[in-house]
């Protein structure tokens, strides 16, 4: 599984990173560090913060690769 | 009527239980002027600008015209929900220090367990065949539960939290043409004793962590120092009330919602996988804060062609945002796998909710615990009786029971 975060709609929430943070990491206060290749024990935490996410920047499988194309 | 009563009719308690006409007539209007000077705005778009807008204070001490709300609370400062930048930045950071990331990015998920273990064991005590109360047995032991684990608060104490909390937030019911002086004495009050507990069981941590949250703004130094004494108290108090007041409405409207909406319910059912968008969807349709009473324009702004004086208060409807038209296809539909929900239950912008993580997941596991026995339940009222309080607007009491 594939994700792409929209790094240019992320705004540094973080909910991300508090419900999947072996995949999301904030790198110092604000900016986002991402794993783009999920493990599949992740993919639930995964999609979960997709929903989650309050902009919805991150894509998640065949809906990342579509749109980073 | 005139739009000037409109925040007098929204406060009206017989509005409680379906206010959403009236935020209908609300966003008609656009920025609303009140008779007692205040504002009120409930359209998508532009309290989505305000939340962003630097020139919009959280810090009611910057108003000009006084609010139902009565004066600020002077003696002791406003914790971070009610202060500007850079004070609210300073304080907010070191509070996420234990919560979350960067430094501590496990410290919510790590409860998963533990929530999901108390929520079984209170719906493994429901009576059989007997009425049960969603709010009394179960939608707030839970969030309570987990705070005081969290803050490392002894849960033993938890009566006196209850009284004194029901006090501090009966201060924020800004019921227009009631004298509030005794109101707001009872919650400073409140406010004053919760603080001092607070204040002398992060002392009694200092030099001896016991691994919760108390524990770390007590003894843990960062580059920015830590919270000093005042602000440790305030922090902690802030922190122990939204754990009381505002998921215990959450996972209540939910439960409330489904039972509405078998077809939602039935759904879920069939696909648990998609509760997470369901709690989305619950926020954006019934938002356990429905407004943000205490913002103030620092300079002359307009909205929506309304100029909105300086100091003026200023009232952010975010439950009318929510179902605005123009942001929302069909927005009186509770749709669990809506689209693009970019709703504003925890608000937005730099003030946006910090305990949102804990929320999701607490209401998550919540109404997944509950899901396989809501088939077999039906409401014994509807609506059922609301909390006084339009701002944490939620059901007192919600009595379901086996159907049939």
């Amino acid at each position: 599984m594939q994700i792409v975060v929209d790094l240019n709609r992320c705004q540094g929430y973080a909910q991300c990173a508090f419900l999947a943070p072996q995949v999301f990491a904030l790198h110092g206060e604000e900016a986002l560090a991402y794993s783009p290749a999920v493990p599949d024990d992740q993919l639930d935490r995964v999609r979960k913060a997709a929903t989650a996410c309050p902009v919805q920047a991150i894509l998640v499988g065949e809906q990342a690769g579509a749109d980073a194309g | 009527m005139s739009t000037e009563t409109l925040f007098r009719r929204i406060a009206d308690y017989a509005s409680r239980a379906d206010p959403y006409p009236l935020y209908a007539e609300l966003r008609e209007h656009g920025a609303v002027r009140q008779d007692d000077g205040s504002y009120l705005v409930g359209t998508y778009d532009e309290i989505a600008a305000l939340l962003h807008d630097p020139r919009i204070s959280s810090d009611r001490r910057r108003r000009t015209v006084p609010d139902a709300l009565g004066p600020g609370q002077d003696d002791v400062p406003p914790a971070f929900i009610g202060l500007d930048d850079p004070e609210h930045d300073r304080l907010r950071r070191l509070a996420m220090r234990p919560f979350g990331p960067p430094h501590s990015p496990g410290r919510v998920d790590a409860l998963r367990g533990e929530i999901t273990r108390i929520a079984g064991e209170l719906a493994d005590g429901f009576a059989d065949g007997k009425r049960i109360d969603v709010v009394d047995d179960f939608a707030y032991p839970l969030p309570v539960t987990v705070i005081c684990r969290l803050l490392g608060v002894p849960s033993e104490d938890e009566p006196r939290f209850r009284t004194w909390s029901d006090s501090i937030v009966a201060g924020f019911d800004a019921t227009p043409d009631e004298d509030p002086e005794q109101r707001l004495r009872s919650a400073t009050e409140a406010r004053r004793a919760m603080a001092l507990y607070l204040g002398e069981l992060a002392e009694s941590r200092r030099g001896h962590p016991t691994g919760d949250m108390l524990s770390a703004l007590v003894n843990d130094e960062g580059p920015e120092g830590s919270l000093n004494p005042i602000e440790l108290m305030t922090t902690s108090v802030l922190l122990l009330i939204a754990g009381h007041e505002t998921t215990v409405n959450l996972i209540t409207n939910g439960v409330l919602t489904l039972l509405r909406h078998p077809d939602a319910l039935a759904r879920l059912r069939d696909d648990p996988a998609l509760m997470p968008q369901a709690v989305e969807e619950l926020l954006r349709y019934e938002p356990p804060v429905q407004m943000l009473p205490q913002r103030t324009p620092l300079a002359d702004i307009e909205v929506s062609g309304v100029t909105i004086p300086q100091g003026a208060p200023l009232i952010l409807v975010l439950a009318s945002g929510n179902r605005d038209p123009l942001r929302f296809a069909e927005p009186d539909r509770f749709d669990i796998t809506r689209p693009d929900n970019q709703h504003l239950g925890f608000g937005s912008g730099i003030h946006s909710c910090f305990g949102a993580p804990l929320a999701r997941l607490e209401t998550q596991i919540a109404l997944t615990t509950l899901l396989p026995r809501l088939g077999d339940l039906r409401l014994v009222e509807d609506p059922p009786p609301y909390r006084t309080n339009q701002v944490l607007r939620g059901p007192r009491h919600l009595l379901v029971e086996a159907a049939g």
